[in-house]
């Protein structure tokens, strides 16, 4: 009898051991293309481990729109133009400078010197190269629409780059500025697959990947910035948020973003952890269907407008949200100091009249909500402010990508959209979110108004950024006087660092840079 | 015993197909488009039909299980939508982590679950069966999220014993077997209830049998009554509880993952379905049934050299 017991443990056993001798084998390959063999372990020094709750899609730019990748991304490759987090300026990186010779040309000097991770120069052609494949329809680039104004692009010598548009393209430079437009080197992408091994010019290098787990990067010594302080940054995936706070306590890690409302005591309750809060691009408004009868009657959504107490939400979010009545946030460029108190005001006494003098409360409201976010807890403050003002209101909530499907095909009365804004440009705003060109894609409110649409296209089409600005604000304007959305709020980015973490970098789109990084 | 192994290979196939057509044809029903997901929100309509383009989903539903099937008998269990890594690797990464978790869980259920059923039958309505007993209702009904993250609390984050989360030491080293031990109480207190509960009352069976009586009249020494005469026996429906538990532990590892940052098969399954990743969904799915299936024949097989009165043949 025993002796079967032990066969059966000792094959369990076996199978274990196959098992687990896979596991150690690396996933996605080491840097081979150096041929240093210290590479793979990077050299003591300073680290820092950083947590998210999912892992990266992948590490080309041009194939992947999601906010882990793009934070990986960040440190490898670097674009042409970065908006500065200080000043929302667009300011030169990989180029030097820019200029129109006529409406429809831009011409881009590069800067010189620079040198991809695999020794491949940087020069005009690899700008070329990158932008080539991102608009290639062949490529299915997420967000080949990034170019999609490009006519053709000329590498007019080493370090002059020149594009041409099919039409004036207002937010050019804002585009290139994107992560998804990141500069690529071209030998890697002809040799190897970016979404696995990435190679650009930024401070780190790609060291190993174990999808799923980790991602590991490492120093880039001929950085022509000059090599950053730390010696290695570890990306984790710790999906459960409760974990990571716990781990960020005992030192198993030490850097978190996108801290959720609910758990923000908490962590600012650790000691030796840092918190720190900005105001941001993402914002997050409350949206009738306006393909709908009611969601047309202007008396419908001024009532909808009237009876939304927005600061009563905001102090739910335990200050990880700013009051701003503009749909053009204040960190994003189109923004007007004018607009921040430009939408309807909130009036129960006036929003109950409108529902009881229309009859808005005979037929109930169907109002959809995502459940992640903050989305739920606004559904469920946002439906007893309308119930009181006499509305019918019922909430659903869905998982995201089921909500996706039913908020773009317009199945709903009332729903929360949300724009995080990468770029930073109110045109990037506006024109996915309300152009009727993309009603039932990313227009999910499906709005359509052709006074509207020609505010926004000449907005795109300008290249002189004073008059966009313009164009912008009227656009933004008319968003408001007509209740086309109630701004909730305008998101507040976050990061919980450990003490000893010094110079972190956080842009207002969520974004980050490790660079200028030191522990002391 | 050979034909038995023939006949469940010849089951699995089925039930494979079975099962392949149900999630292929339950994720195309499902709301919610894959290439939406990968293009992100800021996609527009061009790049998304591009994207759908690309990844074959304008054909038609038989069109595409079709291809699928011809592909898997192949062995290939085709390309992640999102990742673009192939699906074997993906689940090969990961799959030693579940087996590791869904192992250490039982070795946990199975000594805590038989020494408890054991003690608590030997001293029927002792305070130790009281303790026991509700040991074993409790551990049934605690969520495993809760106790995973009191763990955590207690003896990762207070006492500092435990590392709070991950998988990342080979489990035969120290580190190792740290990071194996709040999962696997985490896991394994479940299954430990169960197994506590199923001893018991299999055990209270056989020990009031004839020939326990007999054994005893005869002046059999009492650890050889019980180990010898009465656990062997009562040990069928145990072993049967203790198979079945397996086989859920190896599918039903996701929230322990979670909680503990481990990067297994049960994770991978949920955050494919939420990214709508068909071919990842699939393939773990078919992966948890293979190892289902193979998890009873193994307990069927252990049947015969527990009790060789079975016979399958």
């Amino acid at each position: 009898m025993k002796k079967y017991w032990l066969v059966f443990l000792a094959v369990l056993g076996m199978i274990l051991l196959s098992a687990c001798s896979q596991s150690t084998i690396p996933e996605g390959a080491e840097t081979s293309d150096t041929g240093s063999s210290s590479s793979s372990a990077p050299a003591e020094g300073q680290e820092v481990i950083y947590a998210s709750t999912t892992d990266a899609v992948g590490l080309s730019p041009i194939l992947t729109n999601d906010s882990v990748s793009s934070s990986v991304i960040g440190q490898v490759y670097e674009t042409l133009f970065e908006r500065d987090p200080e000043t929302l300026e667009l300011v030169p990186k990989l180029a030097e400078s820019y200029e129109n010779p006529d409406e429809l040309t831009w011409t881009i000097k590069l800067r010189e010197g620079v040198t991809f991770q695999d020794g491949t120069p940087f020069n005009a052609e690899a700008v070329k190269y990158t932008f080539d494949k991102l608009r290639d329809p062949a490529t299915a680039a997420p967000r080949a629409s990034l170019l999609e104004p490009v006519e053709e692009i000329t590498a007019v010598d080493d370090t002059t780059v020149e594009i041409k548009t099919k039409y004036p393209y207002g937010s050019m430079i804002a585009a290139l500025s994107h992560s998804n437009a990141s500069i690529v080197s071209p030998t890697a992408d002809e040799k190897q697959d970016l979404m696995k091994e990435p190679v650009g010019t930024g401070p780190f290098k790609f060291v190993s990947w174990s999808t799923g787990d980790q991602i590991v990067l490492e120093k880039n010594e001929d950085y022509w910035g000059g090599a950053p302080a730390l010696s290695k940054v570890t990306f984790k995936v710790v999906p459960e948020t409760s974990t990571a706070i716990s781990m960020l306590q005992t030192g198993e890690v030490n850097f978190l973003d996108a801290l959720p409302g609910e758990q923000l005591s908490r962590i600012e309750a650790i000691e030796n952890v840092e918190v720190t809060k900005q105001e941001g691009t993402p914002v997050y408004w409350l949206s009738p269907n306006h393909n709908t009868e009611r969601g047309q009657n202007p008396e419908f959504r001024k009532a909808i407008a009237a009876a939304v107490d927005r600061d009563a939400i905001v102090e739910q979010l335990n200050g990880l949200g700013v009051r701003n009545d503009s749909i053009i946030g204040p960190k994003v460029f189109g923004y007007s100091e004018a607009a921040a108190n430009g939408a309807t005001a909130y009036d129960p006494e006036a929003a109950k009249q409108m529902v009881e003098e229309n009859g808005f409360g005979d037929e109930p409201i169907k109002l959809l909500a995502a459940n992640r976010g903050t989305f739920v807890q606004m559904a469920e403050i946002v439906q007893s402010q309308l119930t009181e003002a006499g509305f019918d209101v019922q909430i659903e909530t869905m998982e995201w990508a089921t909500f996706l499907d039913t908020a773009r095909a317009g199945d709903y009365d009332l729903t929360f959209l949300s724009w995080s804004n990468v770029t930073g440009d109110g045109s990037e705003m506006l024109y996915p979110n309300f152009h009727s060109d993309n009603v039932g894609v990313s227009n999910m409110s499906q709005y359509n108004n052709p006074e509207f649409d020609k505010l926004v296209e000449q907005s795109r089409t300008t290249v002189d950024q004073a008059e966009r600005e313009k164009f912008l604000n009227e656009a933004n304007e008319l968003l408001l006087n007509e209740d086309v959305g109630v701004v909730m709020y305008h998101g507040v980015v976050t990061s919980a660092t450990d003490e000893s973490i010094k110079g972190l970098q956080m842009d207002p789109n969520g974004q980050w840079s490790l660079y200028n990084v030191t522990r002391e | 015993m050979v034909s038995l192994i023939i006949r469940r290979a010849l089951q699995l196939v089925f039930l494979l197909f079975g099962i392949s057509f149900l999630v292929f044809s339950s994720m195309y029903i499902a709301p919610g488009d894959p290439a939406a997901i990968i293009g992100g929100p800021t996609a527009t309509e061009s790049d998304i039909a591009a994207i759908r383009a690309n990844l074959g989903l304008d054909d038609p539903f038989l069109a595409q299980y079709a291809r699928y099937i011809g592909n898997a008998i192949q062995g290939d269990f085709g390309y992640s939508y999102q990742t673009t890594q192939p699906v074997a690797d993906a689940i090969s990464v990961r799959f030693p982590n579940t087996l590791k978790l869904a192992i250490a869980s039982m070795i946990v259920a199975v000594i805590i679950g038989i020494l408890t059923g054991l003690v608590s039958a030997l001293k029927q309505n002792s305070l130790l069966d009281v303790s026991a007993t509700t040991f074993a209702l409790a551990g049934i009904s605690i969520p495993n999220f809760w106790l995973g993250a009191l763990l955590i609390l207690v003896f990762a984050v207070n006492l500092q014993w435990l590392p709070v989360g991950g998988m990342s030491h080979p489990f035969y080293t120290i580190d190792g077997i740290k990071e194996l031990i709040l999962p696997a109480i985490t896991l394994g207190t479940g299954s430990a209830a169960m197994i506590a509960r199923m001893a018991r009352s299999s055990m209270l069976e056989v020990i009031r049998a004839d020939y326990v009586r007999t054994a005893r009249a005869k002046g059999v020494k009492e650890s050889s009554v019980i180990w010898i005469h009465t656990l062997k026996n009562a040990m069928i429906p145990i072993i049967t509880v203790i198979g079945l538990n397996f086989g859920f532990l190896l599918g039903g590892t996701i929230i322990t993952e979670k909680v503990f940052a481990i990067n297994g098969v049960g994770r991978l399954m949920i955050d494919a379905i939420a990214a709508r990743d068909f071919p990842m969904v699939q393939g773990s799915v078919l992966l948890v049934a293979s190892l289902f299936v193979l998890v009873n024949l193994i307990v069927d097989i252990i049947y015969t050299y527990i009790d060789p009165r079975i016979k399958y043949d």
